[in-house]
This record gives structure tokens, C-alpha cells and sequence, in this order.
């Protein structure tokens, strides 16, 4: 068959995978993990009625989403109204599609690297679409026309702008580090030696502080908790969605799901090795199935952390968080790329 | 014109086309400075000006073989977020003295 | 005519996307619905840039340009609460007629003295080439030799207009 051809079936069976994949197995089950784990940490059993220890609860959430009422308000502007949980759903869809999740391998004669689109501009295509999706928030709090919604949309906008800064320099000290804005090239660097003799050359070892701040600017990125304050119901309703009910509602969900989801294999990526195990060399189609599994792994790793940290901790006060993201964690953050450039130099990663 | 450079494939887009694309978007944000009321949609069409101005830059560039044009689209679109900082802060302050960013309702320097 | 590719066709539908959305931003009656249009044309012109060989430079355009100070804009809007333009009784017709009239000129002028005018050979002692697999790593290289200078006025630069658009607009108790 032609190479055309033989490249557009490769990407359609990848992004067919991933999508199968986060869409069909991960995103119902998260839902299912969520509400068990919240119940597990509350003292109280959670859903169980709908199927097997409550496994259907998903299902049941998604008939229900579609069967309500769809509200809009009297004077909200129609249009952006519709198009607001468009907008910030895209962007949460497709930036899986720069994240590496295997090693390559070798298949009817080709090696079909395990990544749906290996950019050379890797990490700035994820933050570009983070940006994209800020217009989602501030588009739901406007378009609804309540004051409650666009205080929500302004304070969620600008917590994500503010975060966006201490995560992307966080995020620069990696590609320093590993010499490429290529997420497969990060991988591969990690896998490629060992920091200080011992431990695999993973980047949160040598760089501890970026790694930290990454994995807290996430979760106000992904405006998780302690970071919901734009959603929290005693303050401001609903915040951004207070005025959208059953489907659009569900994608507002399903889009911070996904951000969700794409966030931890970030933060799996970029600090953790990816697919990559510390001792392990793997190649060829049984390494490959295995590289998949690891990354599988060490992203559900991090949404469990996602979801034990929301029904963990307190919420913080909106200007604590802003106080937070631009004089704490933006310094920290340069002195992270700082340091991370003396190591370089000196040549020890 | 071709897109022609020793070792490099020809361009498949004849640049002559991104010229004019370019060319027409200056046009249309030079229409929209020029037709508006309202001070910000004033700014907002010079903002689309720059960005035309950007893509004749680096269709450019990529005829000529040479960097430069894409170091020079970097710098404009880090000014452009100085200017449009200031500028937005100016239309703010403007408004709170007038109530109004109407360009025609502004005209305290008239005689 | 040349060959119908697939460049050719994403073209199309990217400058035909820039030009129709800037259109729209130009007629539009709302300012919000302004800012919106102007964030797709951008969207266009970011596919440009990556058919030109500078996908930086297009990722910059996202997520500086359409991420952020388009951003900046919609702020200012609902923070300012602009309506529609109101339809004035002095709609200014002759003014419209020749503003209109004087775009269009300048634009076919323009447009035709571009297409005319002759591309110098790439000759120039300081012109570096585009490494075309992998620009990034030369522009960066580029930005920290020969245009330090420039680099460090820039980053002072952005300083002052973050200082001195706080200070514009500030609130004033008197």
C-alpha cells in the first residue's frame, strides 16, 4: 500500500486507541473511582446500587445527562452560550495527541512510534490548546448572563493564566534538561541513564522543586480542589456552569475529566519517565505492549492523587491561590530553571 | 517567484498566494481601523494589520532561506503584547474619565 | 496551476478561514463577537505559519497572541461592559464611502506591488538558512547571539508596560 496510506491507518488506529481507550474505559471508570474514593475518605459506602459495588454508576450519570431539561437563560447570548463547553472540550480532547504512550514498535514491517503526532514543537502544542481552552471559561461566565457565572468565569480564567506561568517555566527546566521540545525525545532522555549512580534519571529527582510545582499547577489548571474555588458551591453557586444544565453540563464534566486525565500523564511524562522502566531496555512488540502498561500505570497513579488530594484537603481563598501563583511558585520556578541550568552545564544530567 | 532554494524542496503553496492572503488581511484590518467607532475594535483591527504584516514577514523568510524574518515575527508579537497592555490600560483610564470609548465622543482637543 | 496537494488544500481552507473570519470581525455589532472572530482568524494564520516552515513562530501565535492578549481584550470588554454600537443618528455615510473606498485601494495597491516586486537572493553575509527539520534549536541559538541586544530591551520592555499599565489603571480615591 502506499506510505500516505500506510501513515493515515497508523494514525487513525492510534488515535482510535486512545480515544477507545480514555473515552470508553478510563472516563467512566474515573467517575466510578471518584465517588467510591470520596467514600472511602468520608466513612460512607458511595454508590453501590447501580450494578456491582455501583460500577454502572457511570452509565447512569451519562442517561441522565442526557435525559434532562437543556436550560438556557432568557437573555444569554445563544450562540456563545452553545459554543463555550465546545471550546474548552476540544482542547481537553486532543492533547493526548502529542503524549507518548509506548515505546516504537515494529509492526507489518514498520516501526510505528507509540505517539499519535510527534511534533517537533511537543509541550508548546499542549500549552497553546491550555490557553485555547481559558476562552471556554470566560465565554460560560459571560454568555450566561449571572453575575455569580462571570465572577466564576474571571476568577477561573485568571487562576488558569496565573498558573499557566509557574507551570510552562517548570516545564522549560525539563526541556533544558532533556534538549528538545519533543515529548518523545524527553522520554527517551529519561530512560537513557541514571542521576547520581542510583536512581533512574527520572526528572523529579534532580529537579524535586519543578516537579512540585508542576504537579500543584495542575491542579489549579485543571482547577481541581484545593484549587475549585471558582466552582465551590457555597461561594459562587456553580461559578462558570451555574446556568447550563444536562448535556452541556456533561461536557463541562467530561472536559475536566480530560483535563484531568491528560494533566497526569503529563505530569507522568515529563517528571516520571513515561513509559519507561528504570532498568528495563524495551524493544520490539513485547516491550512495547509492556511500555504501554507502565504508562498506564504511572497515569493512574496520578489521578488517584488527583482524587485523594480533592476530598483531602481545604479549599484555598481565592487571593491565597492568586498570592500563591505569581510570589511563590513564579520565583521558585525561575530559581528551578536556574538550578537546573548549573547541573546542565556542570554536566551531571 | 518560485519558493526555490539549493537543497531545499520548492515550496508546494506558490508563495505568491500567501502574499496575497496577507495583503488582503491588511487591507480589511486597514477597513476596520478606519470604519469603527468603538476605540478597542479600533485596536483590534490594527492588531490583525500587525499580524498580516507577520505572515508577508515570514512568507519571506522561508523564500529567502532566511531566519531573520521569523526572529523579527517573534519580537513584533512580544511589542504587540507590551502595546496592547498599555493600550488596553489607556482605553480603561479613558473610559472611567468619559464613560464612553466612543472615538467621535471624545473630542475634548477639538476646537 | 500547481499540483493539488495536500498543502495546497489545507491552504485553502486555512487563508479562506482567516479572510472570512476577518471579515466577520470588521461587520460584526458586538465586540465580544469581534475579539471571537479575530481568535479564529488567528487560528488561520497559525496554519500559515506551520505551511511557511515556522511552527514556533505558529505556536507562539496561539498561545501568546490568540491565548492571551486576545485574552487581555475580552477582559477589558466585560470589565467595561461594551455593548453593541449603537446605531447613531449620524451614521456618517460619506465618511464610510471613502474610508471603505480608500482600503480597498490601498489593499489591490499593495497587493500588486508585492506580487511585483523581486525577492533578493538569499546573499547577505548575515543571513542564516532555516534548517528545516528542526528550526527551534537555531532560533534559539540565534536569539541568545545575535540578537541578545535586542532580547534584553525586549524583556525590559515588557517590565515596563506591565508597571505602566498598572499604574494607568489604577483607581484613584480622591
Amino acid at each position: 500500500m502506499s506510505p500516505t496510506l500506510a501513515v493515515a491507518l497508523e494514525g487513525a488506529a492510534k488515535i482510535a486507541f486512545v480515544w477507545g481507550v480514555v473515552l470508553g474505559a478510563v472516563l467512566p471508570n474515573l467517575i466510578w473511582v471518584e465517588r467510591r474514593m470520596a467514600g472511602l475518605i468520608q466513612d460512607r459506602p458511595g454508590p453501590n446500587r447501580v450494578g456491582p459495588f455501583g460500577l454502572f454508576q457511570a452509565i447512569a450519570d451519562i442517561l441522565k445527562m442526557f435525559m434532562k431539561e437543556d436550560v438556557v437563560p432568557m437573555y444569554a447570548d445563544r450562540l456563545l452560550h452553545t459554543l463555550a463547553p465546545l471550546i474548552l472540550l476540544v482542547p481537553a480532547m486532543t492533547t493526548f495527541a502529542v503524549i507518548p504512550f509506548g515505546s516504537t514498535i515494529r509492526l507489518f514491517g514498520r516501526d510505528i512510534p507509540l505517539v499519535i503526532a510527534d511534533v517537533n514543537i511537543g509541550i508548546l502544542y499542549v500549552f497553546a490548546l491550555t490557553s485555547v481552552g481559558i476562552y471556554g471559561l470566560v465565554l460560560a461566565g459571560w454568555a450566561s448572563n449571572n453575575k455569580y457565572a462571570l465572577l466564576g468565569g474571571l476568577r477561573s480564567s485568571a487562576q488558569v493564566i496565573s498558573y499557566e506561568l509557574a507551570m510552562g517555566i517548570a516545564a522549560i527546566s525539563v526541556f533544558l534538561a532533556a534538549g528538545s521540545l519533543r515529548l518523545t525525545k524527553v522520554v527517551e532522555y529519561q530512560a537513557s541513564g541514571t542521576f547520581l549512580g542510583f536512581l533512574p534519571l527520572w526528572n523529579c529527582f534532580p529537579q524535586a522543586l519543578g516537579c512540585v510545582i508542576f504537579v500543584v499547577s495542575a491542579f489549579a489548571e485543571t482547577n481541581r480542589l484545593p484549587f475549585d474555588l471558582p466552582e465551590a458551591e457555597a461561594e459562587l453557586v456553580a461559578g462558570y456552569h451555574t446556568e447550563y444544565s444536562a448535556f452541556r453540563f456533561g461536557m463541562f464534566f467530561m472536559a475536566e475529566y480530560l483535563n484531568l486525565i491528560a494533566a497526569s500523564a503529563m505530569m507522568a511524562t515529563l517528571y516520571f519517565g513515561g513509559w519507561s522502566l528504570p532498568l528495563l531496555h524495551l524493544t520490539g512488540l513485547l516491550g512495547g505492549l509492556v511500555s504501554v502498561a507502565v504508562f498506564a500505570a504511572k497515569t493512574g497513579f496520578f489521578i488517584f492523587l488527583f482524587v485523594w488530594v480533592r476530598w483531602t484537603l481545604p479549599r484555598f481563598r481565592f487571593d491565597q491561590l492568586m498570592n500563591l501563583g505569581w510570589k511563590v511558585f513564579l520565583p521558585l520556578s525561575l530559581l528551578n530553571l536556574i538550578w537546573t541550568g548549573v547541573l546542565v552545564l556542570a554536566k551531571v544530567i | 517567484m518560485t519558493g526555490a532554494l539549493p537543497g531545499v524542496a520548492p515550496m508546494a503553496v506558490p508563495p505568491g498566494a500567501f502574499l496575497v492572503v496577507g495583503t488582503l488581511l491588511f487591507a480589511i484590518g486597514l477597513a476596520g481601523a478606519l470604519l469603527k467607532r468603538n476605540a478597542l475594535l479600533i485596536f483590534l483591527s490594527i492588531e490583525l494589520m500587525m499580524n498580516a504584516v507577520n505572515l508577508l514577514f515570514l512568507t519571506y523568510a522561508r523564500m529567502r532561506g532566511d531566519l531573520a524574518g521569523q526572529m523579527i515575527v517573534f519580537f513584533v508579537i512580544a511589542v504587540a503584547a507590551a502595546e496592547a497592555a498599555v493600550g488596553l490600560a489607556i482605553f480603561v483610564a479613558l473610559f472611567r474619565a468619559h464613560r464612553t470609548v466612543d472615538v467621535d465622543k471624545i473630542a475634548l482637543l477639538k476646537w | 496551476m500547481p499540483a493539488l496537494n495536500g498543502q495546497l488544500v489545507v491552504f485553502g481552507f486555512a487563508s479562506f478561514l482567516a479572510l472570512a473570519f476577518a471579515l466577520l470581525m470588521v461587520v460584526q455589532k458586538t465586540p465580544v463577537r469581534s475579539v471571537l472572530s479575530l481568535v479564529v482568524t488567528f487560528f488561520g494564520l497559525s496554519v500559515l505559519a506551520i505551511l511557511l516552515a515556522a511552527p514556533f513562530i505558529a505556536a507562539l501565535q496561539i498561545f501568546v497572541y490568540a491565548g492571551a492578549i486576545l485574552v487581555l481584550f475580552l477582559f477589558v470588554i466585560m470589565l467595561l461592559n461594551l455593548k453593541e454600537e449603537a446605531a447613531d443618528k449620524d451614521d456618517r455615510p460619506v465618511q464610510r464611502t471613502l474610508g471603505l473606498l480608500v482600503a480597498l485601494a490601498l489593499g489591490g495597491l499593495l497587493a500588486g506591488a508585492t506580487l511585483r516586486a523581486p525577492v533578493p537572493p538569499r546573499g547577505a553575509p548575515t543571513g542564516t538558512p532555516i534548517p528545516l527539520p528542526d528550526e527551534i534549536p537555531a532560533l534559539g541559538r540565534l536569539l541568545f547571539s545575535d540578537y541578545l541586544l535586542a532580547f534584553e530591551v525586549l524583556s525590559l520592555l515588557l517590565l515596563v508596560a506591565a508597571v505602566g499599565a498598572l499604574l494607568l489603571s489604577k483607581r484613584r480615591f480622591e
